[in-house]
C-alpha cells in the first residue's frame, strides 16, 4: 500500500514538471498561453467581445513585436498599459458624486494605478523558443506593406513632443515617461523598442486594420507627420528612464 | 406559393435582424469609447482627465448642453473637436462609429443629464 502511495506521490510530483521540460516554443504557447492570449484570431468583432479579452492578441505577434525585446520582457514581465487590457475592470465610478467625498473629482483606477503586473516568468531558453515561435505568427503581412520607416524625418524629442500632445493628442491616454500622460493607452515611452516601426505607421494610421473595436481613434494623421511621430517615438524609447520610475 | 413564404420569411428577418447584428447599441459605444475622457457617467471626469490640459465637456450638464444643436454634436463626434471650434484632445470618431452609431451616439448624450441610467446587458464591474 505505502509502495502505491508513494508512486502515486512521485507521478503527482513529476508530472508538470515533465509537460514543461518541453523546449518547443508553440507546445509552451499552447499549454501556458493561450488560456489567457488569443493566439488564432480574429481579433474581437464586437464591443462585448472586446470586454471579455483580458490579455494582448498575441496571434499578429510577428508583425508586431521586436524579438529582442519578447525575449527580455517575457523574463522580466512588467506592466505596459497602466490600466490594463481591459481597463473597464479596473475603473472606480460611482453615479452620483457625494458632496462630502471633495477629492474626487474623476473616475480613479482601483487600488495603486501602477500595480505590479501578474504574468508567468519565463527561462531565457524557454523565451527564446517562445519568442521564435511568436515571430512565426504573421497573418497580416498585408497591413504592414508599403509601410516604411524615413529616419530623415527625425525632428528630435521637443519637437516630436509637440506633435504627440498638441497637435494629435495623443498624450491624453498615452505615456511618453512614467506617470506622465494617460491611463488607458499603452505606455510609449517603451514603444520604440517594443514594436517594429512598420507596425507603428500601419497602427496609427489606421488601428481598426488591426484591431476592429479598439478604443484608439483613428488621429487622421498626415503621412509627414505619422513619421515624425514614429521616428519620434524611437528616439524616445532610447532615453533612460529608470529613474524616473 | 411556397416561394412567396420563404421571400417574406427572408424580408422580415432582414428588418429585424439586421440593425441589431450591424450597429453597436450608443449605450455600449459610449461606455468603451467616450468613457476614458468623459467618464463613466458623461460627467466629464474619465480616467485620463488627470493627463489632460482640456477638461472633458461634461454632458450632464445640461445648461451647456442645450445651448448645441444635435448638428454640432455630430460633426464633434464625427470629424473630432476642431470641426465645432473645441479642442484637438478630442479625436475624429467617423472611422470607429458608423453613420447610424453617431446619430444614436447623438440621442444618447442627450439622455444623460437626465435620465437615469439602466444598466442592461454587460456587467461593467
Amino acid at each position: 500500500m505505502k509502495r502505491v502511495l508513494i508512486l502515486a506521490l512521485l507521478v503527482v510530483f513529476s508530472s508538470p514538471a515533465l509537460s514543461s521540460a518541453g523546449e518547443d516554443g508553440a507546445g509552451i504557447l499552447k499549454q501556458r498561453c493561450a488560456k489567457c492570449h488569443d493566439l488564432t484570431g480574429p481579433a474581437p468583432q464586437t464591443i462585448r467581445k472586446l470586454w471579455e479579452r483580458d490579455a494582448p492578441d498575441l496571434f499578429y505577434a510577428g508583425n508586431k513585436f521586436r524579438r529582442e525585446w519578447l525575449v527580455e520582457w517575457m523574463q522580466k514581465p512588467v506592466r505596459i498599459r497602466p490600466a490594463g487590457v481591459n481597463y473597464l475592470r479596473t475603473i472606480n465610478s460611482a453615479p452620483t458624486q457625494k458632496k462630502e467625498v471633495k477629492d474626487k473629482n474623476y473616475d480613479v483606477l482601483y487600488g495603486a494605478v501602477l500595480r505590479p503586473l501578474k504574468h508567468l516568468k519565463l527561462k531565457p531558453a524557454e523565451a527564446e523558443a517562445v519568442a521564435t515561435a511568436l515571430m512565426k505568427l504573421k497573418p497580416h503581412d498585408k497591413n504592414v506593406a508599403g509601410f516604411k520607416l524615413d529616419r530623415t524625418k527625425d525632428v528630435g524629442l521637443d519637437k516630436g513632443e509637440v506633435l504627440f500632445d498638441k497637435v494629435y493628442g495623443c498624450l491624453s491616454c498615452h505615456q511618453i515617461e512614467p506617470g506622465y500622460g494617460g491611463y488607458t493607452g499603452a505606455e510609449v515611452y517603451t514603444a520604440g523598442r517594443r514594436l517594429q516601426p512598420e507596425f507603428m505607421l500601419s497602427y496609427i494610421t489606421r488601428p481598426k486594420n488591426w484591431d476592429p473595436k479598439i478604443w484608439m481613434p483613428n488621429g487622421n494623421v498626415k503621412p509627414d507627420d505619422l513619421q515624425r511621430i514614429v521616428n519620434y517615438l524611437i528616439t524616445l524609447s532610447k532615453e533612460d528612464f529608470s529613474a524616473a520610475k | 406559393m411556397q416561394l412567396n413564404k420563404i421571400l417574406f420569411v427572408i424580408a422580415v428577418l432582414m428588418f429585424i435582424a439586421a440593425p441589431a447584428a450591424y450597429a453597436e447599441e450608443a449605450y455600449l459605444n459610449y461606455k468603451s469609447y467616450c468613457m476614458q475622457c468623459h467618464g463613466m457617467h458623461g460627467k466629464g471626469d474619465g480616467v485620463n482627465v488627470p493627463a489632460m490640459n482640456v477638461r472633458p465637456r461634461d454632458h450632464s450638464d445640461n445648461k451647456y448642453m442645450m445651448t448645441r444643436t444635435n448638428t454640432e454634436i455630430y460633426k464633434a463626434i464625427k470629424f473630432g473637436g476642431p470641426a465645432v471650434n473645441k479642442s484637438i484632445k478630442m479625436p475624429a470618431w467617423g472611422d470607429v462609429l458608423t453613420e447610424e452609431e453617431i446619430n444614436q451616439m447623438v440621442g444618447h448624450i442627450r439622455t444623460l443629464c437626465c435620465e437615469r441610467e439602466i444598466i442592461r446587458g454587460v456587467n461593467f464591474k
